[in-house]
């Protein structure tokens, strides 16, 4: 299958009829379509399943263009449809899915079911595939569990990687060895497998002339239903297997979560203590801030009065108001002293005289005349303040430093919570899992238990059958035509084997092609001591070799995943075009189609060295690169491959739901 | 006279009042000032420090709050040495010395006109100091980090400016000088 064309018409954000044309020159077989984040690249990928499957991976499965929606009037209908061309089997195909859309009178948008229609060129003459035969045909040019691997998205590798590691179904390996040109095989195995009631033999056993003996009929019928059973039980055994696998996964999941848990619970002790602590700082911060308010309330009044009671007093000391009063006298003192008319000296005080003038002056210096004393008593007030207060700045500054160191211990502790509680997360999810490793843990057991039990009756269904088939076989002896029979069946047994063991061989030889591929490619894009491994159902594993030659599987990282897939899906697409190109001839055995490589930003989980390598490796694996990219992943892309670049588009974005394809 | 009877903020200056003596941290109960007379003994001081006058504020909000007759009269010694320290250094209001010791000491609370001019210089200290308190403690706190830092660094401000140059020791001794 190679891509000739992409016709979308208004798909989501592609509004009205666009196209793209892809390079599809073997010299030029590189096409690159770049574009900013957002401007649809995914969603021109999506195109691609959304035609070919009617599906798309856009959490709004609503393909039709908002734009154009909203110039819609009530009642009219548009169209959403995706044309996909391509050669198929050198027929030319154009895959058409269409759904129509429809605004009711509220102006509600409903869309249709999908419809899906391929038209090919006969005698250059189109005409349609006929309805039933489009889903085979669909299938054969590409099975829809495969897709996602040549249509493949960069940006949801992680899942692809796990899926392509373990679990895969009977279908993808039923897939990948239609791809490898196993088919043939494959259909000629079936037509021939014994156990088949539709088969060669089943046909056979269909054949037998019961009218020699009753029982001949009868034993078929038993050997039919022990064969179906043992058919059933086959299915229901890969069920069991699956079931148990998973839930297996899942209870290492929860193991791995409890072990933290264990650890969180030491967390969450060294959480409390904090706690504690925080709560014995806050106390501390708050009793010195308390007792810096309590110095502040009870010194504030001389603390803050001090360079004015210095000033005043410097004032006064100069002045002479001070020394003149006689300490503890009043005027009082002298008016007695003059009634009395004799001094304390014994001196007479007569009006007039010398000691009468004297005993005058004095009473100015006295109280209530003297301001003398009130000074006194303010000088000696001033003592008292400055004697009984201590330094308010210095007593409160070091329980200020002590608040602060308080809270920078807060906010040190604050921040190492936080750092617990992220490590802890949620922690209430604990009795869940318990409950919940139980249920797994019952799963397990049950299925185990289920696992033996239908082991022992298929065992005993295949010893009933046998049975039946070695007495059937007795009794057809006994008929020259049942003999005639018996013989048929052993000549078509035998074929089977012998094409069961060719098909076995080349099944192992094209699985350790891919897995010689694989590894191949993969040491090309990614370097390191790794490995990979195919087996019987084409699940992968990465091994690392260490230098020991002991190798384990590993987790890989997201660059190791994508080179994983890259390597598988271009092993698989290498081999593919080697089959298709080989000779025909007798020894032709296997036949496959070429096949294109779609990828969607698959470059931007990689670093330059790895692009250049993926960039130098892809052109010359696949038939057809086809790359969604953004500009800067872009023109590197473009650097690298250069001369290989036969088409080159550019997204351009003019809103939300306007964006147009340009050919650069 | 004043400290004789009750006394009023009003308006703004006792919306400010209020401000600083109401509790700003909801757990421990914290208050810058315990009293609105606490207010009312450091503000004069600080006004005065600070070169800030305010009249009284009759137009702003008709919020009032009180100092009661018998808590004033309790705490009359400090103000009226605040009072005293006072008018004996605003040289502005009276260049005189001799004078200023007649207004701190022989007309203290005798009522003439003049005195009344003095006990209402002092009262623009009080509200000039409100103000002042009220922007360098209150203003921009929004928690009680705030607050605290506020109350810290006005008190280092002021130690700075005021404080750290003056040893009680240099003060005894002019007390003693003065005595002698």
């Amino acid at each position: 299958m190679l891509l000739k064309q992409l016709k979308l018409t208004n798909f989501r954000q592609f509004i009205g009829e666009q196209t793209v044309e892809f390079a599809i020159n073997e010299e030029k077989n590189v096409t690159v379509i770049m574009g900013e984040n957002g401007s649809g690249k995914t969603t021109l990928a999506q195109a691609f399943t959304w035609c070919l499957f009617g599906d798309t991976d856009f959490e709004d499965k609503v393909v039709f263009n908002r734009s154009f929606e909203r110039k819609m009037l009530p009642n009219q209908e548009a169209v959403v449809r995706v044309e996909l061309s391509l050669v198929h089997n050198g027929i030319d195909y154009t895959i058409i899915r269409e759904q129509l859309h429809k605004k009711d009178s509220q102006g509600r948008l409903k869309g249709n079911n999908t419809t899906i229609s391929i038209a090919y060129k006969r005698n250059g003459q189109q005409e349609f595939v006929k309805y039933l035969e489009v889903d085979p045909l669909l299938k054969q040019i590409l099975p829809k569990e495969l897709s996602r691997y040549f249509f493949f998205d960069g940006e949801r590798i992680g899942n692809m990687s796990k899926e392509i590691k373990k679990g895969k179904s009977q279908d993808f390996a039923k897939a990948v060895r239609g791809l490898l040109g196993l088919n043939a095989f494959i259909s000629a195995l079936e037509h021939l497998k014994p156990t088949s009631k539709y088969g060669v033999i089943g046909s056979y056993n269909d054949s037998y002339d019961s009218k020699s003996d009753q029982r001949i009929s009868q034993y078929t019928t038993e050997i039919e239903k022990a064969q179906e059973e043992v058919d059933r039980i086959d299915l229901r055994l890969d069920e069991i297997n699956n079931e148990i696998e998973k839930a297996q996964e899942q209870a290492d999941k929860i193991n791995a979560l409890l072990l933290t848990m264990a650890e969180t619970e030491k967390l969450q002790q060294d959480k409390m203590k904090l706690v504690n602590s925080m709560g014995k700082t806050r106390q501390a911060r708050s009793s010195a801030m308390g007792s810096i308010l309590k110095q502040f309330n009870s010194n504030y009044s001389t603390y803050f009065a001090k360079s004015l009671v210095l000033r005043t007093l410097e004032e006064l000391s100069q002045a002479s108001k001070l020394d003149k009063g006689i300490p503890d006298m009043h005027a009082r003192t002298i008016e007695f002293l003059i009634k009395r008319a004799t001094c304390v000296c014994g001196a007479k005080i007569e009006f007039g005289n010398d000691a009468y003038k004297e005993l005058n002056k004095a009473l100015e210096y006295l109280p209530p005349q003297s301001i003398g004393m009130s000074i006194n008593q303010f000088v000696v007030e001033s003592e008292l303040k400055i004697k009984s207060s201590n330094n308010l700045f210095e007593s409160i500054t070091d329980q200020y430093k002590a608040i602060r160191d308080y809270e920078s211990e807060l906010e040190q502790c604050t921040a190492d919570i936080q750092l617990i509680e992220k490590q802890i997360g949620d922690t209430k999810r604990i009795g869940h899992l318990q409950q919940d490793l139980s249920r797994y843990e019952k799963i397990k057991r049950d299925r185990i238990n289920e696992l033996k039990e239908i082991n022992q009756r298929k065992g005993s269904l295949q010893t009933t059958r046998d049975r039946f088939i070695s007495e059937r076989a007795e009794l057809t002896l006994r008929d020259e035509k049942n003999k005639k029979i018996e013989i048929y069946k052993a000549y078509a047994q035998f074929m089977y084997d012998e094409l069961n063991k060719v098909y076995k061989k080349n099944e192992d030889e094209t699985r350790q092609k891919l897995e010689r591929y694989v590894n191949e490619i993969f040491r090309s894009i990614y370097q390191g001591g790794m490995s990979i491994t195919v087996d019987e159902r084409y699940n992968i594993q990465v091994l690392v070799e260490d230098e020991n030659g002991y190798s384990d599987d590993v987790e890989t990282s997201t660059a190791q995943s994508i080179s994983v897939i890259f390597a598988f899906i271009s092993g698989i697409i290498k081999m593919a075009r080697e089959n298709g190109s080989q000779q025909d001839g007798e020894n032709k055995l296997l036949d496959s189609e070429p096949y294109p490589l779609v990828m969607d930003a698959p470059l931007s989980a990689f670093d330059r060295r790895r692009i250049k390598s993926v960039c130098d490796a892809l052109p010359k694996i696949a038939e057809q690169v086809i790359i969604f990219i953004k500009d800067t992943d872009g023109e590197l892309a473009e650097e690298y491959m250069g001369a290989m670049v036969g088409k080159r588009y550019l997204f351009s974005k003019k809103n939300e739901f306007e964006t147009y394809l340009i050919p650069r | 006279m004043l400290f004789q009877k009750e006394y009023s903020f009003r308006g703004t200056h006792a919306d400010k009042v209020n401000r600083l003596t109401s509790q700003f941290d909801s757990d421990a109960s914290f208050k810058l000032f315990s009293r609105n007379i606490d207010v009312y003994v450091l503000a004069p001081i600080i006004g005065f420090l600070y070169g800030r006058k305010s009249p009284q504020d009759r137009k702003g909000s008709d919020t009032t709050t009180k100092i009661f007759t018998d808590q004033l009269i309790r705490e009359e010694t400090i103000m009226k040495y605040n009072y005293q320290l006072i008018l004996l250094l605003d040289k502005k209001h009276e260049p005189s010395f001799d004078e200023r010791i007649n207004k701190a000491f022989r007309y203290y609370g005798n009522n003439s006109p003049e005195t009344l001019t003095d006990e209402e210089l002092y009262d623009q200290y009080v509200l000039g100091g409100i103000e002042l308190l009220y922007e360098k403690l209150i203003e921009n706190a929004t928690n009680t980090e705030d607050y605290l830092n506020n109350l810290y660094d006005f008190i280092e401000e002021f130690n700075e400016r005021y404080n750290e140059t003056i040893s009680d020791e240099k003060i005894l001794d002019l007390c003693a000088l003065a005595r002698s």
